[in-house]
């Protein structure tokens, strides 16, 4: 090969880098806006958006926040993007928070559109809004410019996030409206007095419909039942509260004719926080026992009630009822679940001071 | 064995197109085409290809001194045409929809401003580029790309049991083989169709053992269970089955708190990439070869060029998904006939040789 011909060649692969670099249609970094939050609302039939998008200011956070109508979400947010001097991502979306009633009334077509275009990120969390959107993003605006905080650390595992609290990824909601044993909890919040939000326990979502509501101690009974309740902390009221630091689930099922039936030991491992006079260690047990058994099947029988499986019952049925009458699993045979389980606490450890 | 045996590149080449090519549309298509069981469908495939492999190899080895398209053309005219030419076209179709699929599937995971023009002519040149240089090159590329991407490759799928749910596995069995008819079964077996042609091209330039390929194709059968299983395991059948690439999906809900990127989809798709770019190559490749001999006055690099241009014009010419859809319809006879006829038409040959150079020695 010539000298010519590989110098032609040689530049043509470095020509090549160009291209490569996929910097089409770039948009420039502070040409668009990243928002972290994004609120939804519809009201006959008319979506109305709601971003939060943080701007980094000199030495403090500045929060703005914008809301457009539309009749799709898309035309809300292009909407917005019009009107904007910056282009709008939504690539780093991480909470979509919905409007209480408009859960109520099933967010079907929104989660499928999540989920069909890859903008926002099928991993976003999802919650409900347990007041108006516009009161919430004000109220939220004002802590948050003080605190210089993101919502978003609220519901970080590693960050604020607590047992009590239900975490539910936009995959996750979608594989409700589809599974036929699989249901979701999604939290509810609102803005708060003194804090930035206030937790106000879990929305029962069924086939994408909000159905029903926990509260915060029973959503920590739902995080348990799937396992990630540790740390999580209960009060108990006469006599102690208590620190779970790992629980383990044993689950016994079967299916006498069409009733299905599951007897279930939820074992804790717990740490003594505070006592109130000199209750022995059997006696606290004893009343975590009784208090959490009671508090479990009165949730239960909530949301056994509403046909929603949230804590994923039906998956234990998997190999012994038959696919085709899966199907109805909700309607057939949840209904008629008769559950029965019991919790075992163990005191690990009574912290520096002997129990009594 | 000499120096010219080159096994573990031709293994290694032969996995990874294989890689490359089912994760994304082959778990479509199997959790579509039955209901519960999946891994039957998954190992039946396997076990077929297993079988053709191995038949086609052995024939292959009757004609130590030949490769495939001297095979061919030394029975007659006829089976020549009769044989090469489906080749021809199968190839140069299935580089069309690999192509098109690729750069659609591009656009809708991660770069939805660009045109897709220009990322079929990236895919396009960059393979062709590859394909220039002929075999060997093709091979060479194979190993650094597989040291490159395959250790990330198994970091994604690891982590990819982040949301696994083990009792999605049930029921294990069906108690019908529906999925036999089912149209999209057959679509699956575009996985296996192609990547095996290429044992007939690379002899007698350079020596393999049979034995190695076959334990690479059992080596391979955890990736498309996996390839399968996981996005069954992370929604179930009914929900995983409303995807268009239900592995892609699994990975994107893949949350890492300790790692600085946060999706990781990309790692996965740009190394299935550039494992479909080595595929392409191959198929670009194959074809200047086949073309080349029947005109052997021009040079492979012009062959390459021109194929590579037509494909993609005919890549552009493609309007949407359904185009692909169809014209992977079209071709699903020929992958048949390739993949079913050809390798046994080998065998048959082989036996035929061998039987003949039989008389001769007496």
């Amino acid at each position: 090969m010539g000298i010519a011909k590989r110098l032609v060649l040689g530049f043509a692969a470095v020509c090549l880098a160009i291209p490569l670099a996929g910097c089409w249609d770039n948009t420039d970094i502070n040409h668009r806006v990243l928002p972290v939050v994004m609120g939804v609302s519809k009201k006959e039939g008319v979506f109305r958006v709601f971003l939060q998008i943080p701007e980094p200011g000199m030495n403090r956070l500045r929060i703005r926040i914008v809301s457009e109508t539309g009749n799709t979400i898309t035309h809300a947010v292009d909407k917005i993007s019009t009107n904007m001097e910056e282009h709008v991502d939504l690539l780093h979306v991480k909470i979509i928070l919905l409007d209480k009633n408009y859960a109520r009334e099933g967010v079907n077509d929104s989660i499928t559109d999540f989920m069909r275009a890859r903008e926002i990120s099928s991993k976003a969390l999802v919650t409900i809004c347990d007041e108006e959107l516009p009161v919430f993003f004000a109220n939220v605006k004002r802590a948050m410019e003080q605190r210089g905080s993101t919502l978003y650390d609220f519901f970080e595992k590693n960050a604020g996030w607590n047992p009590q609290i239900a975490l539910t990824r936009v995959w996750q909601v979608y594989r409700s409206i589809h599974s036929y044993t699989r249901d979701v909890a999604i939290p509810i919040v609102r803005s708060g007095k003194s804090l930035m939000i206030e937790h106000r326990g879990s929305a029962v979502i069924k086939n994408g419909r909000m159905v029903g509501r926990l509260n915060g101690d029973e959503t920590l009974l739902f995080n348990a039942f799937s396992g990630e309740s540790t740390q999580g902390r209960i009060e108990v009221m006469k006599s102690a509260s208590v620190l779970i630091v790992s629980n383990t689930l044993h689950n016994r099922i079967g299916l006498r004719g069409r009733t299905p039936y599951m007897t279930s030991v939820l074992k804790l491992q717990v740490v003594l926080l505070e006592t109130r006079g000199n209750p022995t260690n059997e006696v606290i047990m004893n009343e975590l026992d009784e208090l959490l058994t009671k508090r479990f099947m009165t949730m239960f029988q909530k949301i056994q009630s509403k046909q929603a499986d949230i804590l994923g019952i039906g998956q234990f049925y998997r190999m012994i009822i038959p696919r085709e009458r899966l199907a109805n699993w909700r309607e057939d045979y949840y209904p008629r679940l008769e559950m029965n389980l019991r919790v075992q606490t163990n005191i690990q450890n009574t912290g520096f001071l002997n129990s009594p | 064995m000499g120096k010219s045996d080159k096994s573990l590149h031709i293994v290694l080449l032969y996995c990874l197109t294989q890689l490359g090519v089912i994760y994304f549309v082959y778990p479509e298509d199997i959790i579509a085409s039955a209901e519960e069981g999946h891994w039957l469908p998954v190992v039946l495939g396997i076990f077929v290809n297993l079988i053709v492999t191995a038949a086609y190899m052995k024939g292959l080895r009757y004609f130590p001194k030949q490769d495939l398209i001297g095979i061919l053309t030394g029975v007659g005219k006829t089976a020549a045409v009769l044989f090469l030419l489906p080749i021809t076209v199968y190839l140069f179709m299935v580089n069309l929809i690999t192509v098109r699929a690729f750069a659609e599937i591009i656009t809708i995971v991660f770069l939805s401003n660009t045109p897709l023009w220009s990322i079929i002519a990236l895919l396009l040149a960059i393979s062709g580029l590859i394909a220039m240089n002929g075999a060997f090159s093709i091979m060479r590329t194979g190993v650094l790309l597989g040291l490159l991407f395959l250790p990330l490759m198994a970091f994604v799928i690891f982590m990819s049991f982040q949301n696994a749910d083990w009792r999605y596995v049930f029921p294990l069995l069906d108690d019908n083989l529906g999925f036999l008819t089912h149209k999209s079964y057959l679509e699956s077996l575009f996985a296996f169709a192609t990547s095996f042609l290429f044992l007939g091209f690379v002899q007698p330039e350079f020596k393999y053992s049979p034995k190695k390929v076959l334990l690479g194709i059992v080596a391979l059968i955890p990736f498309y269970l996996l390839a399968v299983y996981i996005p069954l395991l992370t929604f179930g059948r009914a929900t995983a089955s409303t995807f268009k690439f239900p592995f892609v999906m699994v990975v994107s809900t893949i949350q890492i708190n300790w790692l600085m990127f946060d999706r990781v989809t990309m790692f996965l798709l740009l190394s299935l990439i550039s494992f479909t770019m080595l595929f392409i190559a191959l198929l670009i490749w194959q074809t200047g070869v086949i073309v080349g001999r029947t005109i052997p006055k021009v040079k492979m690099s012009y062959i390459v060029t021109a194929l590579s241009v037509v494909t993609f014009i005919g890549c552009v010419m493609v309007r949407n998904w359904e185009d692909i859809e169809e014209l992977f319809l079209c071709n699903a006879v020929l992958r048949l006939y390739v993949w079913l006829i050809v390798p046994f038409a080998v065998y048959l040959l082989g036996l035929r040789e061998k039987r003949r150079s039989g008389y001769g020695n007496r």
